[in-house]
């Protein structure tokens, strides 16, 4: 699942999600009519459009293959959201089930193919944000891992790192004032550790991050997680 | 929002100083607590998912747990009120204070009598009612509100304490955070003394035992206690816990997630009235039983949110409380929990007042991770914005959802939409009021538009060259 | 802060005149609430034990623990009763009240100086500058003292003086928490004392002594003198 993001803005993240699928191996299919996970209804408490948009995810991705988000946010959606808005509804089941082969993208290729070592080269220092998606799931550790493994990488730990950037969504233009302090104090710890880039397994955060950075003029440099596994390979004379 | 200020609003209103001292003192409670809870254990959140599931037990079976503490405490020679309302609650305080002739009453810290009013009902009354809580005894002389449901004066600086004890006429102005207690200390010794009657909370009460268990750093609960000859608990209904022997979790985990101390100072065990060789304390002891909303939310689907044992870590480490403060929501329960709390038991009729809350959160989830009895805050927060939409409360923050949602499930649409660039995921900009898209721009650039590049890029790879 | 003090203006509410009591209209409505339940929470199967901090208990003396963990919350562990009066002189703090059961352990130190009345009077709490009274016991692993109605009979005896000291014997040390639970019998009122009066409502900043002892003391005997 590309995420509507990358369907708007970011395609290199899809791009490059799909390059690092592929360069471990795995045939890769990308259901055309897939759109979005459902969230912003779901966030929103509009759940019966939320609903509508879910079971169109469910039509899309039917079957069994596992499927592959570059976003904690819209997995932790189709994992936990999903099956809470269908409680009560008859497809429940079937909710939880596609829930349940859902994998954001480090997750998977570390507890999913048990990859812990990431090859090629990257020279950077990483700032690794921690997106809130991934609070009591295994993928934060899993990106830093990999990370971590690449030669040529430093991942730097910045205070705060739990906290939230203040994106949330439609919480971001509802709550702007709250929401850009959020971001501000983030940044500022970000910035602390003077990283090359700033790296997340969510570019909604980045989103947030990255464009505040740049309304204030000191912009940063944001990549998603998989663009930096794929430059990595890249500079190993992968092939994409 | 019916021209009553937004979460938002109030944050951005709060003063530079204000807001810098409660993000310090809420960050530095927020991190001495995880650093004490896992250095000393190596799997905390065992001890919260218990903790959780044992509040869940009690709620999910009140019906017996209620009969069985009113029994048990009546035994114990303890008199047991019960208070449907908040009024009912302040009628049964007033009845049992008249009975007694007694006119002076000293007070802990309580959320119940703050939800109820009691003080204000009380001094309407003619009945001279003394905070002895530190931070509450400067709420009552400023005629404020607490802010935060453990720290009720985080909002406050030493200067604006000074200035209202010097009007008070409790010595020159000084504004040494010491000297402020000491005087403070002088005050309400005598106040103390002179008091007939004591009220006060209580932090848990054992089915088993009829044990009324209250914790406080200050002291101020065991000098109301000793000192006076009648006390009264006002007590939520869902305070209960099943056993004396599962007091010890709770106790920990309080301590812990409140101000990261292994216990508070003070714990104290009341079973019932004095016995005549003890010269201090209470011939009478009576409890209040307060539903005030609580059977609301017994009725909604977030019954866990009773479990709360207000310790306040969700305030502590919520970026949104960090920001606003906790006058902002409008609520005698601020942050996190107040956001879920607050809003149910305003009860079915009136829950619209306050259905603005559950949306001043970005869903963090960091309430959760903290929550001693594992309170799931966001499902909550979810739930009630779906009541809000169901229930067709209009407000700021919930931009209409039905025309994208029948974009987003029909994927020609959706397609055409997204390289005639009109779709924006979170952002669903065509369909959301302009004013969103300006809030986004007012603070942060927005990415360029790419929409259809992928499926481009994919299908020109794909095509067998 | 416009609504808020709307919502609280105060109208005397109406006194409620209910013609089913508070108490059934309470139960009722949540036994009506329960009905709805598909199932109910089961109690967790956990032992209370599992909040004990085996690693700080481990093998060692209960005395030892105790006077570590006391340090940890600024409770000052005397080495004997002795000890304490140097103290209290070191201080300047003459006048105060012994519990009469202590007595005979402590007069042989006290120095004609020193002015201690067996008898707590509350209506003048603020001529003892020191108090000493009979702990019910203590846990060791929290730095604890353990205060009964029971063992003491004037609450205020060591709550209002600046300076309290508890007098453990040895056999009353608990180990942990949960022992402290269970020795909580028949008791009307106990109190467990961690530390001294504390606050940090003033911009965060720890003041000790608000209401009760600034300082708080202890000392561990093998038995009193009779
Ligand atoms: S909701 Fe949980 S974290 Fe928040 S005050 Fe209640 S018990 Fe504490």
């Amino acid at each position: 699942m590309a995420t509507c993001l990358c369907d708007a803005f970011y395609d290199d993240v899809a791009a490059a999600t799909l390059q690092v699928l592929e360069f471990v191996g795995l045939d890769v299919e990308f259901p055309e009519g897939q759109t979005c996970c459902g969230q912003p209804a779901f966030n929103g408490g509009d759940w019966s459009a939320s609903r509508r948009v879910v079971r169109h995810t469910l039509r899309t991705f039917a079957g069994d293959l596992p499927v592959i988000v570059p976003s904690g946010s819209c997995t932790a959606m189709l994992a936990h959201g999903a099956p809470l808005e269908f409680e009560k509804e008859r497809d429940l089941s079937a909710v939880q089930e596609l829930g349940q082969r859902t994998w954001e993208l480090a997750d998977f290729l570390v507890h999913g193919r048990g990859i812990t070592k990431w090859p090629g080269r990257y020279d950077a220092t990483i700032a690794f944000h921690r997106s809130c998606h991934s609070r009591g799931s295994r993928s934060a550790e899993a990106a830093t891992t990999l990370l971590a493994s690449i030669p040529g990488v430093t991942v730097k730990e910045f205070g705060e790192g739990e906290q939230c950037c203040g994106f949330g969504g439609t919480f971001s233009v509802t709550f702007p004032h709250i929401s850009t302090a959020m971001g501000d104090l983030k940044l500022e710890h970000i910035r602390a550790v003077q990283p090359d880039v700033l790296v997340s397994a969510d570019m909604s955060c980045l989103m947030h991050l990255g464009g505040r950075a740049t309304k204030e003029g000191k912009p940063i440099k944001t990549q998603h997680f998989a663009q930096i596994l794929r430059d990595a390979m890249l500079a190993n004379g992968g092939t994409a | 929002m019916n021209g009553r200020k937004s979460v938002d609003q109030a944050a951005a209103e709060l003063s530079a100083e204000t807001q810098a001292s409660v993000y310090h003192s809420t960050k530095v409670t927020h991190e001495k607590r995880t650093k004490l809870l896992f250095d000393q254990y190596k799997n905390p959140d065992q001890l919260r998912q218990w903790a959780g599931e044992v509040k869940q037990h009690v709620i999910d079976n009140l019906d017996s747990y209620l009969p069985a503490v009113e029994a048990r405490m009546q035994q114990n020679g303890i008199k047991v009120h019960w208070a449907a309302t908040a009024s009912a609650a302040c009628h049964t305080v007033l009845d049992i204070l008249v009975a007694r002739r007694a006119y002076r009453v000293v007070k802990t810290k309580t959320m119940v009598s703050e939800e109820i009013r009691l003080g204000r009902f009380l001094q309407h009354h003619g009945i001279e009612s003394v905070e002895t809580d530190l931070g509450e005894f400067i709420v009552q002389i400023d005629k404020d509100h607490p802010s935060h449901i453990v720290r009720p004066i985080i909002h406050k600086n030493r200067r604006e304490i000074a200035q209202s004890f010097e009007r008070e006429g409790l010595g020159a102005y000084n504004d040494d955070p010491k000297t402020i207690t000491m005087r403070a200390r002088e005050h309400l010794r005598h106040k103390y003394m002179e008091a007939d009657v004591a009220i006060t909370g209580a932090n848990f009460v054992s089915a088993e035992s009829g044990r009324i268990v209250l914790v406080t750093n200050e002291g101020n609960s065991r000098f109301c206690l000793a000192a006076t000859r009648c006390h009264i608990a006002l007590i939520g209904i869902e305070k209960i816990v099943p056993r004396d022997q599962d007091l010890p979790l709770f106790l920990n985990l309080l301590g812990r997630s409140a101000t990261a101390q292994e216990l508070t100072v003070y714990t104290e065990f009341i079973k019932g009235p004095r016995h005549e060789d003890q010269l201090d304390g209470s011939d009478e002891v009576h409890v209040i039983f307060v539903d005030n909303g609580r059977t609301d939310v017994l009725e909604s689907d977030c019954t866990e949110i009773l479990r709360c044992i207000r310790c306040g870590a969700c305030l502590n480490v919520c970026p949104v409380y960090r920001q606003a403060s906790g006058h902002a929501y409008r609520s005698v329960y601020p942050g996190p929990l107040g956001a879920v709390l607050s809003p149910l038991m305003m009860g079915k009729r009136l829950f619209f007042e306050k259905a603005d809350l559950p949306k001043a959160s970005s869903l963090c989830g960091a309430c959760h991770e903290v929550c001693p009895v594992n309170i799931p805050i966001p499902d909550l927060l979810l739930r009630l914005r779906n009541r809000a939409h169901v229930r067709g409360v209009a407000m700021e923050g919930s931009p209409p959802m039905g025309a994208w949602s029948v974009l987003a499930s029909q994927p020609l649409a959706w397609r055409t939409a997204l390289s005639a660039s009109r779709v924006l995921n979170r952002l669903p900009t065509d369909l959301l009021p302009i004013p969103a898209l300006q809030a986004w721009e007012q603070s942060r650039a927005l990415p360029e538009w790419r929409g259809g590049a992928f499926r481009k890029w994919l299908a020109e790879r794909r095509r067998p060259s | 802060m416009s609504l808020w003090s709307e919502l609280l203006e105060f109208g005397e509410p109406p006194r409620p005149d209910y013609t089913i009591s508070d108490r059934d209209q309470i139960l009722t409505r949540v036994s009506k609430a329960l009905e709805k339940l598909p199932n109910r929470a089961l109690m967790p199967l956990y032992d209370s034990k599992v909040v004990i901090q085996h690693s700080v208990l481990a093998g060692r003396d209960p005395v030892e623990v105790l006077g570590e963990r006391m340090q940890r919350v600024n409770t000052k562990l005397f080495p004997n009763p002795a000890a304490i009066v140097t103290y209290l002189e070191s201080q300047g703090w003459l006048r105060g009240y012994c519990a009469p059961a202590l007595w005979r352990t402590f007069k042989a130190h006290f120095g004609p100086n020193f002015k201690v009345e067996l008898h707590f009077e509350s209506r003048r709490l603020d001529d003892y500058q020191f108090s000493i009274t009979l702990a019910g016991g203590a846990i060791a692993e929290t730095g604890t003292i353990i205060l009964t109605d029971e063992i003491s009979s004037s609450r205020l005896s060591s709550l209002a003086p600046w300076a309290h000291f508890a007098v453990i014997l040895r056999e009353d040390i608990l180990l942990d928490v949960p022992a402290g639970i269970r020795a909580l019998g028949l008791d009307r009122s106990t109190i467990w004392v961690t530390g001294p009066s504390k606050t940090a409502d003033v911009e965060g900043i720890l003041i000790e002594g608000v209401h009760g002892p600034g300082v708080q003391g202890a000392v561990v005997i093998e038995q009193r003198v009779k």
